[in-house]
């Protein structure tokens, strides 16, 4: 009786268990059920998120980065590849036959890289910047432990030239200055998410290449060429600190080239010391322009009807306004002069008494009108506004309305000066400065189309202040600024170069602007050096611009003045014979 | 008795039949599977080869593509200006000067005159047949592409 209670009461409670035993089965199948239907979000998210680390990953990629173009074409950035070379010491069975076969391949020292296969480490590096080429011929070799690891990079196959117009990319793939800063985000294109599966039966996906947008520039890398190279001769001619030569088409506003010295090469961008190399100069180099400012100011007052062509003044060689003392360069009297002879002999004292009977009002609301004091808008990163104080402002005086009528006391940056001359060149309306041409994107092609900052002077006026710097460069300049056949206007500038306490003796920034042929300008160009060997901007600006513009008329198809005319009056026009 | 035997005997007769039918359905069932399980596995791996031979394609394209912007690189840097002018003056070429051009002007020379083009002459395409993606559509399709296959037969 005793040994069938046991049995008994396992009899009894056997069934509890099996049925408690199934209950929990049936809860577990259920709850397994239940996760093929609807869940919370969260809990459907998480669990996806689990089963995808398991079986995939996510490949995030930089999209291929668009190219840059001359106008013509020509690449002027691109990608490429460079190879990062390293190998396992522990791998390689003949060290000194490998040493020799690489160095020989990737102009390494034999010794140091036989020194680094035999080092005790796991893997060394033997160089991180291996070209394409080199990269193939490591890779033929087919050693065992040397890897080779492809790396994308941007490549800027013309060198130095234009570098500060197209910028670069750094290490995180971003563009920085000139096109490859403002046009960042059309040429990186979008990031690309790839879905890597570790599932064998997965195809992979294969998508459409996604790529950044190409850029035509309006750069003409010849004549871009042509004024790098004129610069470099220049300063060095000269023994001038610093340089900037800028040519653009006044009809258009299109920058035909932007060259500045010193430069560097954006291809090792890395290797610059001084940021300032990295900035365009034409853009953010500030400047008192000098003498140029006396046509702005000769412009001015004749579009505000405060003088006429044949209007004169009695030059006593001296001014005084506002606590300050205007003399002429010459420290001269010029009597009796009328206003070409102002721009002829480039008199002080002429354009600050044409800009005290103007009046504060009139004389810089018509430099405003010329983009005196504001940015351009050029579409290149960095560009500064330049500085103009006006009646109101915190630092204005009185003194400056005479001195800013010569140019002292007001900044400008190279192409905010030519691009207020270059309405002078295009009958009153100043164009919008430029150097984006073209967009393509796949099939899509989106060109630029011209765009006006403003009308600062009427056309009338244009041709009357065209007609004075004519003479200017034909009389004033000893001829230095000429050109057999064709009729140039032009001005030159000399400007003491501010410091802290007033200005540094003995040195000056010179400067020229002058456009071609005058009576139909097809271009406009500008030119400074900075502390050079000669003084005067006549003397070291203007002969520079006439080395250039021989050049120019050649590569540019304009003929001289007579031709062009037989050819206008022969029915025909100067643009047939233009590439 | 005999009748009892005799009984016992069709019953066991019957059994050994059922147990056949089943044996035999059973096998029938399992080889299906087999050969089910055969084809899945073959059309996976199939789906893996080509897969892969995709994958290699695809790296293989990837690297032709990183390899033609490579030359294109190197092309960019053999056409730069310095390197070219360096050429041209070493096959003998030299820069022009204003009074080496003589610009010629043709009388009446209008290079913004009206140009006219020739006519061309389109042959005329045989309009594509409408295709309304629906069923009576396809079946329509099908039909049209029947009836043309005895042409397709005379024409070889």
């Amino acid at each position: 009786m005793r040994q069938n209670l046991p049995d008994d009461t396992l009899r009894q409670r056997l069934p509890i268990v099996i049925a408690g035993l199934l209950l929990v089965s049936v809860l577990l199948m259920l709850r397994l059920v239940s996760f093929q239907f609807q869940l919370d979000p969260a809990v459907t998210g998480y669990l996806e998120s689990v089963r995808a680390s398991g079986y995939q990953r996510t490949l995030r990629q930089a999209a291929v980065r668009g190219n840059i173009y001359d106008r013509d074409l020509q690449a002027m950035a691109v990608n490429s590849l460079e190879y990062r070379v390293g190998i396992s010491p522990n791998l390689i069975s003949q060290p000194r036959e490998t040493a020799i076969r690489l160095a020989g391949i990737m102009g390494l020292d034999e010794l140091d890289t036989f020194n680094r296969i035999t080092s005790e480490v796991p893997w060394v590096l033997l160089s991180a910047g291996v070209s394409a080429d080199q990269g193939r011929q490591v890779a033929e070799l087919d050693l065992l432990g040397v890897t080779i690891e492809a790396r994308p990079r941007r490549y800027y196959p013309q060198g130095s030239m234009a570098a500060q117009v197209v910028g670069f990319v750094g290490g995180d793939l971003q563009g920085y200055y000139g096109v490859e800063g403002f046009y960042d985000v059309q040429l990186a294109g979008r990031e690309q998410e790839q879905m890597l599966s570790n599932i064998p039966f997965d195809v992979p996906e294969d998508h459409d290449e996604d790529r950044g947008s190409d850029i035509v520039l309006t750069i003409d890398r010849e004549i871009q060429y042509l004024a790098e190279s004129e610069l470099e001769s220049s300063v060095a001619l000269t023994n001038a600190a610093r340089g900037n030569i800028l040519v653009m088409d006044p009809r258009s506003g299109e920058m035909l080239a932007m060259a500045s010295w010193p430069t560097f090469d954006p291809n090792a961008w890395y290797e610059v010391r001084d940021d300032t190399l990295l900035q365009n100069a034409a853009i953010n180099g500030l400047f008192e322009p000098g003498s140029l400012m006396q046509v702005l100011t000769l412009a001015v007052a004749l579009e505000r009807g405060a003088y006429r062509m044949e209007d004169t003044y009695l030059d006593r060689g001296y001014i005084e306004a506002g606590g300050v003392q205007v003399q002429n360069w010459d420290r001269k009297a010029h009597g009796v002069v009328d206003l070409t002879t102002v721009l002829v002999e480039t008199l002080n004292v002429g354009a600050a008494t044409i800009s005290m009977q103007m009046g504060p009002a009139a004389f810089y609301s018509g430099l405003r009108e010329f983009g005196i004091g504001e940015p351009t808008g050029i579409d290149l990163q960095g560009e500064l506004p330049g500085i103009l104080f006006v009646p109101g402002d915190e630092d204005y005086n009185d003194s400056l309305l005479l001195t800013n009528s010569f140019g002292q006391g007001v900044a400008v940056t190279p192409l905010q000066i030519l691009t207020a001359f270059s309405a002078i060149a295009n009958d009153g309306l100043m164009m919008q400065p430029h150097v984006f041409r073209r967009l393509l994107d796949g099939d899509e092609v989106r060109a630029s189309s011209p765009s006006t900052l403003g009308r600062p002077i009427s056309a009338a006026t244009a041709r009357q202040v065209t007609e004075m710097m004519v003479t200017a460069t034909r009389e004033g300049m000893g001829g230095r600024a000429g050109l057999p056949g064709y009729t140039v206007a032009g001005t030159a500038g000399t400007a003491q170069v501010p410091t802290t306490l007033g200005y540094e003796a003995g040195t000056s920034i010179v400067s020229f602007i002058g456009f071609l042929p005058a009576d139909d300008p097809r271009v406009i160009v500008f030119i400074r050096l900075d502390h050079p060997n000669e003084y005067w901007g006549a003397a070291a600006a203007a002969p520079v611009f006439q080395r250039l513009a021989q050049r120019l008329v050649i590569m540019m198809n304009i003929p001289p003045d007579d031709v062009r005319r037989d050819l206008v009056a022969a029915g025909g026009a100067v643009e047939a014979i233009q590439h | 008795m005999r009748q009892g035997v005799l009984i016992e005997h069709a019953l066991r007769r019957s059994w050994r039949r059922q147990r056949q039918a089943v044996l035999l359905a059973s096998l029938g069932l399992l080889l299906a599977v087999i050969v089910g399980a055969l084809v899945y596995l073959s059309q996976a791996a199939l789906d893996a080869t080509t897969g892969r031979q995709l994958e290699i394609l695809i790296a293989e394209r990837n690297e032709l593509e990183q390899l033609n912007e490579s030359l294109r690189s190197e092309i960019a840097s053999l056409r730069s200006v310095p390197r070219l002018r360096r050429r041209a003056e070493e096959m003998g070429f030299r820069q022009a000067n204003t009074e080496d051009i003589d610009y010629v002007v043709v009388d009446q020379y209008d290079p913004r005159r009206t140009a006219v083009a020739p006519q061309i002459y389109a042959q005329q395409a045989t309009p594509a047949a409408d295709y309304d993606e629906t069923l009576a559509g396809w079946i329509q399709q099908q039909l049209d592409a029947f009836n043309r296959q005895p042409d397709a037969a005379e024409g070889e």
